[in-house]
This record gives structure tokens, sequence and C-alpha cells, in this order.
């Protein structure tokens, strides 16, 4: 019985050699990624800025593409507050969204290109990889009044649409 | 009284986060039921501030198009990869153009986000 076992455990394995395929799809997909946070300033009592130069920090976005040619991105600055101590009806937003960087040197036409409609900015995004969009937003009081005291806040509606 | 207006008034949230959702080019297939086609989307949320999501199918105009969802409005967890199935009835397969997500945003949130984002894949 010893001599059978120790027979087996010397023979050699036989075994049925097989591919064994590794599979993956990279599909085109586009990703937004809320890359900085932007701040509100206030330079005096009746603006609310992102300006650097008035204690503000623009929001950047970044948008990163797999397939080149297939999206837009669009980003709308704020036309009001979400969050705001009173409503007020007099407040006089402006924005503007632009090219803060880009990976790749075939996008450095991306910001001559950009197409604004209302509080809109559209780019075209003909190349694969990352683009980052910064968006300014200045928000005045009207007859120069006082904002009241409080916190203030505003949204910034980053989109990536299929072409 | 402008000093008193906090300092820096928060627009929008410090923390790096993504949303995703594929495939780019949905394709319409009939469903088990007569006169109803469905596609199949998938979300990913690398969101930690967002939790929820909405659906919406649109024409080429962006009008609403009538769709049906287990769930129109849903909760994602921060990582979380969701597939979820779109029906549209027979007549609006030639109309609906777009199927977007966007996130949606807490009023009150301590994470204090405020950039809303939105992915549309479009049907070719």
């Amino acid at each position: 019985m010893k001599i059978l076992i120790a027979l087996l455990a010397v023979t050699p394995c036989v075994v049925g050699a097989v591919d064994v395929p590794i599979e993956g799809t990279v599909q085109s997909r586009c990703t937004i990624d809320t890359d900085t946070a932007g701040v509100y300033g206030n330079p005096n009592a009746y603006t609310l800025t992102t300006a650097a130069a008035d204690g503000g920090v623009q929001p950047i976005t970044r948008f990163d593409v797999t397939l080149a040619d297939a999206y837009y991105a669009k980003v709308t600055h704020p036309d009001s507050f979400s969050t705001a101590p009173t409503a007020n009806a007099t407040v006089t937003f402006t924005g503007e969204t632009e090219v803060s960087a880009v990976g790749d040197a075939a996008m450095s036409g991306y910001e001559a290109a950009k197409t604004t409609f209302g509080n809109s900015t559209q780019f075209d995004l003909t190349e694969s990889g990352s683009v980052w969009l910064k968006t300014s937003s200045v928000a005045t009081n009207g007859g120069d009044k006082a904002f009241p005291s409080g916190t203030y806040r505003s949204i910034v509606v980053a989109e990536c649409i299929a072409k | 009284m402008y000093r008193q207006v906090i300092a820096a008034l928060i627009l929008l949230s410090s923390q790096a986060a993504a949303h995703e959702m594929t495939p780019t080019y949905p394709k319409w297939v009939p469903s088990h039921m007569d006169g109803v086609w469905k596609t199949t989307m998938e979300m990913f949320n690398k969101r930690s501030d967002v939790e929820w999501y909405e659906i919406g199918v649109f024409d080429e105009n962006w009008n609403p198009v009538n769709f049906v969802t287990s769930y129109r409005l849903f909760s994602m967890p921060h990582l979380s990869r969701v597939k979820f199935d779109v029906y549209i009835a027979t007549p609006d397969v030639a109309v609906a153009e777009y199927i977007c997500s966007k996130s949606k945003l807490r009023l009150i949130s301590e994470q204090k986000t405020m950039v809303a984002s939105r992915v549309c894949s479009r049907f070719k």
C-alpha cells in the first residue's frame, strides 16, 4: 500500500493546457471632477466675488474624456444664490468660464473655440484627456446696498454632453 | 457692515469628487413588454459629497420625454456603481435624444458642495 501511495506521489500530473484570456473593455466616458472649491470674497459691502484679488477663489472643474470628439463640456455660472440670509431680487450676477489648464497641447485651442450663450459656456472636447475649467462669479447688490450678514452660496452647473 | 458678512463665503466645495455615467451612446432594445423599449445605463459615484442622483430623458431640444425607471431619483453611496434600466414607449424611441444623470445637492449640507454635475449620453 505504501508503495502504491509513493508511486502516485511521484507520478507527474498531466494537465490540459488551455489559454485563459484576459478581456477588458474600454468604453468612452466623461467624468466631471469638482477640482477646486470656489469661495466668495467680500471686497466691499455690496459685492461678492470669486476674484483672487478680492480674496475669493475661482472654482475649477476638471473634465476627463477617454474618447476624442465625443463630448461637449458646458459650465453655467450662477444667476442666483442657493443659500442667502434673505431673498433679494436686486442682486445682479455676472460670470465667466475659461480654460484653466489642459492636459495636452492639442487642447490649446479650446479657449478660443468656446461658445457662450446666456450664463453657459460650452467647450468642444475634441481631444481625449483632461481639461480644467475655471469659473468666475460676481454678485452685486442693487443700489450699492450692503449684503445682510450671513452665508451666501450659489451653484455652478458642470455638464458633459455627448455629441 | 460688510465686515460682518462672513469673510470667506463659500461658493463651492473643497474636495475632489467625480461623477460618471456610461455608455456614451446607448441603444434602445426591445424589453419583455410589447411596445416598450429599454436601455441599460451604469453610473459610478466618486463624489463623496453627493448621495443622490436624478435621471432624465430629453428630446433634441431638451424637452423632457416620458420614461420609467425603478427610481427616477436614487441614492448612490460614495464609490458605488449602479446599473439601471430605463424604459420608454415605442413612439418615444425616435424622439429621445439624451439621457442624463444629475447630482442632487442638499440645500443644507455640511459638505458645502455647490457644484452640480450632469452627464448626458446620447442616442444616435
